[in-house]
């Protein structure tokens, strides 16, 4: 067999990686809603001080996603809208990232290219 | 490896409708190529060979009746090609044999492949801790070069073990200082040292049959040289000739093409001429023999390329059984032998009388050097001394021996014959209607299956117009396999598909610009949060999102907050990034090296079956 293919590891040392923007909005998706829906979940089943008015005051913080969350709240439920949420603005953002990351490498191949 | 074609033109036909082929050599290059050319293509050859019987450097010898294998020859080989011709050839007549091959130091059997932690027990609690210290030493100082083997082995054993385990062996078998042999030559004979295969083992099921063959091997009942006459056998009942005793003197030349050998044969000499020409005979004596001479360049690059030679003293000791092995690495430097074979254990059917044992002792030695040249009855009472002195058999219970003298049985890789085989190789270029083929015809260091492929491939080049480059089998561990018939997908195509998944996952991230994607992002993500909070209003916009502020100086949820944030965003993001990214290279590369270096380490604990 010739010589005229790269070996792997002049191909790992020159080559700069691409991502594969939809997998990493899944991946990050499915990440970010997991953990807000376990996030929810075990405050609920850890439960939490009764408040003047003897209801429960269950994750109190938590509950500020509400603000940019419409429909969230510490509750089961509140927890699989969470998940939608985390997982819809967790895959917009790992999309991004990952489309960005590789038109920046793309722009930066071209220009090693055209000045080499 | 440059791309190098054999320049083969289809021959003209004889009177018989045949072309006339002359093979040189009758060993597993030369037979493969005979039996191929008549069973493939109803060729029908003519094979001289130098010797009165057939397998070449891998022949075996009978000494009353008991069978002695010129080096011992495991039958294994990743080829299904040669497989198939194995068993086409002999059948039932392979057996399938345990291995156990183990070295002998300090009057102790240490296993082989190399345990580090068998090896420490049976040096002594003692040594051991110096072997640790000096492994310890030479990881924290390694040579700075490593470019002789001891350098290389130094590195990666420490100086202590390469004292205990690779030195004495190595410079028994090449005759010169490890400090003088090449870091390369160990790179080249270790298979699989690269990158690629490491990294590949950790993905794919790593192909069992041919560990477990290494474990085990195949065996005609009766050594290689069973194989040999059965293929002597068939090429002749099919027509084709091997004649034996027959030494090619003289390779007549017109311009770029071969027309004629001279044959000595019993005191006579003949010229056979031929349509096509291939050659096992070593490549130094075939330039030599050329007639018009090639240029003097060539002839002078001939004349510099080296060979390793030795000889076996075969000896018949009067016991039923000595040790189990089927040979054993003499380590110990108070004896000259370099390894015992004892070939009961390879087959029974070696030894006539099962009460007794069949040993080789191999010595490693130069043509006409003092081993060489010593009287038989000398070097038999040397192997006696020597099996006494190492305690694996009494002196008194050797009744009989016999020596068999093997030359050129290792082309040498010094630091100069990679250009002197280049002009060689270049110059038979240009012989049109000639191939050279096995280990001494391409000067390269193939195994038995190794050189039946080059034999088979000369025959496809040939008969099917292939250009096949036989320069190059062995060199590429893929190479081989690819003209097995019968795999589901062309071999090159897979490893490069493979190539590229792999250089996928380990190729660099680029941390500039991941750094900039995720800043750009984290950027914007505060800026939305803020606007919209901003937008939502409230009689306290945003309380809690203004804790930001205590990271981000000078950011609030304000319209000219928000662009502070957007700002804040991309440089922690960025630097966060490219950290990310930076490490992740960082851990990928010392992870592969860690592979890399693993797969070295395992390769080295088996580095004699490659020496």
């Amino acid at each position: 067999m010739p010589e005229r293919k790269e070996s792997l590891e002049q191909l790992v040392l020159t080559r700069v990686m691409r991502l594969n923007a939809t997998i990493h909005g899944l991946v990050f998706g499915l990440v970010a809603g997991l953990a807000l829906f376990i996030a929810t979940n075990w405050l609920i089943l850890k439960g939490g001080p009764i408040g003047p008015e003897g209801e429960p005051i269950i994750g109190p913080n938590l509950w500020l996603l509400s603000q940019f969350f419409y429909g969230y709240s510490v509750t089961f439920v509140g927890s699989l809208i969470g998940f939608a949420y985390a997982f819809a603005v967790g895959f917009v953002a790992g999309f991004l990232i990952a489309q960005i990351y590789n038109w920046i490498v793309d722009f930066r191949e071209y220009r090693a290219r055209r000045s080499a | 490896m440059q791309e190098e074609k054999q320049h083969v033109i289809p021959s003209t036909m004889n009177r018989n409708g045949d072309q006339q082929v002359v093979i040189i050599g009758g060993g597993p290059a030369g037979l493969t190529a005979a039996y191929e050319l008549i069973t493939r293509h109803n060729i029908r050859p003519v094979v001289f060979e130098k010797l009165d019987k057939v397998g070449g450097i891998a022949r075996t010898e009978n000494y009353k009746g008991y069978y002695f294998d010129m080096g011992g020859h495991r039958f294994f080989t990743k080829s299904k090609e040669v497989q198939r011709f194995w068993k086409e050839v002999m059948g039932d007549d392979f057996l399938r044999r345990p291995r156990l091959s183990r070295i002998f130091y300090n009057d102790k059997f240490f296993h082989y492949p190399l345990k580090p932690f068998n090896a420490l027990m049976g040096l002594g609690l003692y040594e051991s801790v110096l072997i640790m210290a000096s492994y310890i030493r030479w990881q924290i100082f390694p040579y700075r070069q490593e470019e002789t083997f001891e350098q290389w082995v130094t590195n990666r054993f420490g100086k202590r073990l390469f004292l205990t385990f690779f030195k004495t062996y190595t410079e028994k078998v090449w005759g010169i200082s490890t400090s003088e042999l090449k870091a390369e030559w160990a790179a080249q004979r270790i298979k699989n040292l690269s990158l690629k295969s490491a990294i590949v083992s950790m993905f794919v099921k790593p192909n069992t049959k041919i560990t477990t063959l290494i474990e085990e091997f195949d065996y005609p009942r009766r050594g290689p040289g069973m194989m040999w006459n059965a293929v002597k056998e068939a090429v002749e009942r099919r027509g084709g000739s091997v004649q034996l005793n027959s030494d090619v003197v003289g390779i007549h030349r017109q311009g770029n093409r071969i027309t004629a050998v001279e044959v000595a044969c019993n005191g006579y000499r003949q010229v056979v001429p031929g349509d096509s020409f291939i050659s096992s005979m070593p490549v130094t004596e075939f330039i030599r023999y050329l007639d018009p001479p090639p240029p003097k360049p060539v002839l002078d690059a001939a004349h510099r390329l080296k060979y390793r030679d030795f000889l076996t003293v075969c000896l018949v000791v009067n016991k039923k059984e000595l040790f189990p092995d089927n040979w054993i690495y003499i380590h110990d430097p108070r004896v000259k032998v370099g390894r015992i074979q004892n070939f009961k254990n390879w087959s029974p059917e070696m030894v006539p009388d099962q009460s007794k044992t069949s040993l080789g002792l191999e010595y490693f030695c130069n043509e006409g050097d003092e081993l060489w040249t010593m009287a038989d009855e000398d070097l038999i009472e040397l192997g006696k001394q020597e099996i006494e002195r190492i305690g694996l058999a009494k002196y008194e219970d050797v009744e009989d021996g016999s020596v068999f003298r093997v030359p050129k049985s290792y082309p040498v890789y010094d630091s100069e014959y990679k250009e002197h085989l280049e002009t060689i190789k270049e110059y038979l270029a240009t012989l049109e209607n000639f191939q050279t083929i096995g280990r001494n015809g391409l000067h390269r260091y193939n195994n038995q299956d190794h050189a039946m492929l080059t034999g088979m491939l000369a025959v496809r080049n040939l008969m099917l117009g292939e250009s096949n480059n036989l320069w190059v089998v062995n060199a590429e561990q893929e190479y081989h396999e690819e003209i097995a018939e019968d795999v589901e997908a062309d071999p090159e195509v897979v490893t490069e598909v493979v190539k590229e998944a792999l250089a996928h996952i380990f190729t660099r991230l680029d941390p500039l610009a991941f750094g900039l994607a995720l800043g750009l992002i984290l950027g914007l993500a505060v800026f939305a949060a803020t606007a919209l909070l901003l937008l939502r209003g409230g009689p306290v916009v945003g309380p809690h999102l203004q804790l930001l502020s205590n990271f981000f100086i000078g950011y609030s949820v304000t319209w000219p907050g928000a662009l502070i944030g957007l700002l804040y965003g991309v440089v922690v993001g960025f630097v966060f990034g490219g950290l990310f990214a930076y490490l992740r290279n960082t851990a990928m590369f010392l992870h592969m090296a860690y592979i890399q270096r693993r797969s070295e380490l395992n390769l080295l604990r088996s580095l004699f079956d490659y020496i």
